[in-house]
């Protein structure tokens, strides 16, 4: 892909996913001032996978790059704000959060029990491991990624 | 460790009462097991207790204050689960005032009556559109095109509504998420039976992303890194369960108006 089909894919996607982020950060209360950071945290998240897909890398990958950066931009806004950093990094998350592989495994299942023949039962299971598989590892890479910062950074003698 | 004066049986009484309120307004809005447990021990500790040990569980919080030789035990039930991020926010900061010495325990008690009656936000209305233009904007990541993107808009701003009306009236929550989904899929699928669009599919998978449990999710995933197990698992299981009734209403819409595949 060459450059300026980039730009308008990584545009596009900024605007889409920002929009995601701000229904969600509606659904979720969010206090009215953290607003634009979420929209924020929702495009930088996924613009990064997106160009990282792009590029060739695995979605798994790419989302726990999208989410690494969701985690230190939204602990970085947590200070400027005031609030806990979990405010925009829930709701920057969201865009990258795998509904449409977890849909894919439960009708995986869905299938299976109502495949005709062996062959068809195999390809439903198939189908079923495949995606509950990406589910649980792009999940595991998103609470990691947003997770980092504390992992990472903010350490302290645990005090309970 | 700073020499602190010991409690009287009904401070201390006073004190895990707030420190467990406090936990439960966390836990009931979607903070992760950590925040809620530093947040108590924090809390119970700056009000004055020599210690607190906190058991954080799927669906209690237990605690027990001491203070020189005296201690206290308390459980608090905790159910019910409604995301919102400006209550999480506010005990978060209560509970800083409270640690910099600027809240004494009667200060911190009326701010917490405060924090428990917050109306939200946003309207109904509101929340009604913005969750719509979500999911549709969803559908444009997918790859759909215009007629996608306002047959989802339509689909999942009805589901939204759908959904805050079994809410109000405590409808079961899984029985809420399938015919939420149920709702969802029916309209999103007019795209397919009317010929609307060449990716009729997206409409489907778009619509029904309000109801996917991202924060049970990501939280049972930070939980289980974070060293609290239980928790965890059970948030992920509420999960995987939300997941399956989703599949389930959506299947079932799908039946009634013929439409196959996703």
């Amino acid at each position: 892909m060459n450059t300026p089909d980039l730009f308008s894919l990584a545009l596009a996607d900024a605007l889409w996913s920002a929009l995601a982020a701000l229904g969600f950060a509606v659904l979720f209360n969010v206090p009215v001032r953290t607003l634009p950071g979420c929209m924020a945290c929702g495009a930088l998240g996924h613009m990064l996978r997106t160009l990282l897909a792009a590029q060739g890398v695995s979605v798994e990958l790419a989302s726990l790059v999208g989410a690494t950066a969701v985690g230190f931009v939204g602990t970085a806004f947590a200070r400027r704000w005031e609030t806990p950093a979990m405010v925009f990094t829930v709701s920057g998350a969201i865009p990258l959060v795998p509904g449409v592989f977890a849909f894919r495994a439960m009708l995986g299942v869905i299938n299976l029990i109502s495949a005709p023949d062996v062959q068809a039962g195999m390809a439903a299971l198939y189908e079923t491991g495949v995606n509950a598989a990406r589910t649980g590892l792009i999940l595991g890479a998103l609470a990691v990624g947003i997770a980092a910062p504390t992992l990472l950074f903010h350490r302290h003698r645990p005090v309970v | 460790m700073t020499y602190k004066d010991a409690l009287e049986r009904e401070e201390l009484r006073d004190v895990i009462d707030l420190s467990l309120w406090a936990g439960q307004l966390l836990l009931q809005h979607g903070a992760e097991a950590e925040r809620v447990e530093e947040t108590v021990h924090r809390l119970g500790t700056a009000l004055g207790c020599d210690w607190l040990d906190v058991l954080v569980s799927p669906n209690a919080i237990i605690a027990t204050t001491s203070s020189g030789p005296e201690f206290r035990t308390k459980v608090r039930r905790v159910v019910g689960m409604r995301v919102d991020m400006t209550v999480v926010s506010a005990v978060n900061r209560l509970s800083r005032r409270v640690e910099s010495g600027e809240l004494n325990r009667f200060q911190a008690r009326a701010e917490l009556v405060r924090i428990s009656s917050m109306p939200p936000h946003y309207n109904r209305w509101l929340t009604v559109g913005l969750v719509g233009l979500a999911c549709a904007s969803f559908s444009r990541l997918f790859g759909g095109d215009w007629a996608v993107f306002a047959v989802t808009f339509a689909a999942s701003a009805t589901a939204m509504f759908v959904r805050q009306e079994l809410a109000r009236r405590h409808v079961n929550q899984l029985l809420t998420v399938i015919a939420t989904a149920f709702a969802a899929g029916l309209i999103a699928s007019s795209a397919a039976v009317f010929r609307w669009s060449e990716t009729p599919q997206t409409a489907l998978s778009a619509a029904v992303l309000l109801l996917v449990p991202g924060v049970p999710l990501i939280n049972a995933a930070e939980d289980m890194i974070k060293g609290h197990m239980v928790v965890g698992l059970v948030r992920g299981a509420t999960g995987v369960l939300v997941s399956l009734a989703i599949a389930l209403g959506l299947l079932l819409a799908m039946t009634l108006a013929g439409v196959r595949g996703l």
